[in-house]
């Protein structure tokens, strides 16, 4: 290391923590950076943003047949209805779980996923693994991932290929008829708005 | 079948093992994977700002920096060195040199340059009102050449610039499931030739069609395409 005097030393000079350490200092210094607006983004995408927002979307429309209806025709305009707006989702479709019907959602050529419905996406959604299998063995990747489905059932993908973006309706649990819109939310997992898992009484 | 400009594009590549699958998961491991986030967007607003540009950035990396063991924020950091070096910003020692590092070991060394893109082989600009915000969205006057239950087959094109065809599908005999709204053409945008805007077709393709009479029965895998990429089953026999 010649640059004993700084703070990126001690640790490996390779690290991605010294990395991004080193390029963030460089880039304040430019004047390309705020780091208060990259603080903020981050506080919005990690607190305000995540799948609470798809999950209120799902259980909303287990209880009224009307908004199940106008999700499924055009989620765009429901989002609209709903106020709901931000990145990543300007074309939506929502495509709904079904007896004999399982959804499921990918982005083969990188990793696009609804944002502002669903947060970040986790690290499996966008391994290489998941990627490049799930559009030719999902029922395998899926039990795999702990999701068995009958071999009856027919298995739908969406590879997330143009700027339109998808979000499962999972199917609503048996004996949850008694439960209310934020219950119903609680049992709405993000892994079941991308597919790979069933909405559940835990 | 995939050329080195095409590392990105694995859908149905074999040889991958298990997803490295965890039940809610968070969406951040390491604080620096949250700074790489955060710097991304003003990174983005000062240099790749047309549609695909970025993805490009990312597809151009050599597969050491694209499937890095910094995964998915690695190499993301790495196409931010890559855009920042392009656009003037950071010169690709400069990052190097502050860490004490040897030259031309980070991420972002490696990486191939834009490719050059023939607007011939691009369909025809054509003029679209104006949204009044930032939207890859285009009202276009012009009716689909498509309709929901055609047949089509995507031929695509055999450059190496961007584009958002995926290669399993390529050639293979498909059905129009459904049209969506109108998009600017990400292989043109990404190569700053124009907007090209395209109408958007979902193709529905049967697993036995892609993978062969072995592959799981009734599965069907949609793919979003430009329609550009799309012909006529008719049109080519």
């Amino acid at each position: 290391m010649n640059k004993q005097d700084d703070h990126h030393h001690g640790v490996d000079p390779n690290s991605p923590e010294v990395r991004t350490e080193a390029l963030e200092d460089l880039l304040v210094e430019k004047g390309l950076i705020d780091r208060g607006r990259v603080d903020a983004l981050i506080e919005r995408f990690e607190h305000d943003l995540g799948p609470m927002i798809g999950a209120r979307l799902v259980a909303k429309s287990w209880l009224e047949p009307q908004f199940r209806k106008s999700l499924l025709e055009n989620a765009d305009r429901a989002l609209e209805e709903e106020n709901i707006k931000g990145a990543e989702i300007e074309h939506v479709e929502v495509k709904a779980n079904e007896p004999g019907v399982h959804n499921v959602v990918v982005c083969t050529l990188c990793s696009c996923y609804p944002w502002a419905l669903l947060g970040l996406p986790p690290s499996w959604y966008k391994s290489p693994e998941y990627r490049s299998r799930v559009v030719r063995e999902p029922r395998k990747v899926l039990q795999e991932m702990g999701l068995s489905l009958d071999a009856e059932t027919e298995i739908r993908v969406w590879d997330s290929s143009s700027e339109t973006r998808f979000l499962v309706l999972p199917e609503r649990p048996e004996g949850t008829e008694q439960l209310g819109l934020e219950e119903l939310a609680q049992l709405v997992t993000r892994d079941s708005m991308i597919g790979v898992a069933k909405a559940k009484v835990s | 079948m995939n050329s080195a400009h095409r590392v990105h594009d694995i859908g149905g590549v074999e040889g991958w093992g298990a997803v490295p699958y965890e039940p809610d998961e968070e969406v951040f491991h390491y604080d620096w994977e949250r700074r790489v986030f955060g710097l991304m967007f003003q990174v983005l607003s000062e240099t790749a700002k047309r549609p695909g540009e970025f993805r490009h950035a990312l597809e151009r990396l050599a597969p050491e920096d694209y499937f890095c063991s910094d995964g998915y924020y690695g190499r993301w950091r790495a196409a931010m060195e890559v855009l920042l070096d392009e656009y003037g910003h950071v010169a690709k020692d400069e990052l190097d040199d502050l860490l004490g590092v040897e030259r031309g070991t980070g991420p972002g060394h490696r990486v191939a340059g834009v490719a050059e893109v023939d607007p011939q082989n691009l369909p025809p600009d054509r003029l679209t009102p104006k949204p009044n915000h930032r939207t890859v969205r285009r009202e276009l006057e012009e009716a689909s050449q498509f309709e929901v239950g055609d047949r089509v087959i995507a031929v695509g094109n055999n450059g190496m610039g961007h584009t958002r065809l995926p290669e399993y599908v390529r050639n293979i005999l498909g059905t129009v499931v459904k049209l969506h709204p109108a998009e600017v053409l990400p292989d043109s945008t990404a190569h700053n030739l124009g907007e090209r805007p395209q109408h958007v077709v979902c193709v529905a393709y049967r697993a036995k069609d892609l993978w062969g009479q072995d592959a799981e029965e009734d599965v069907v895998i949609n793919v979003d395409l430009y329609e550009n990429y799309l012909a006529m089953e008719t049109e080519l026999s």
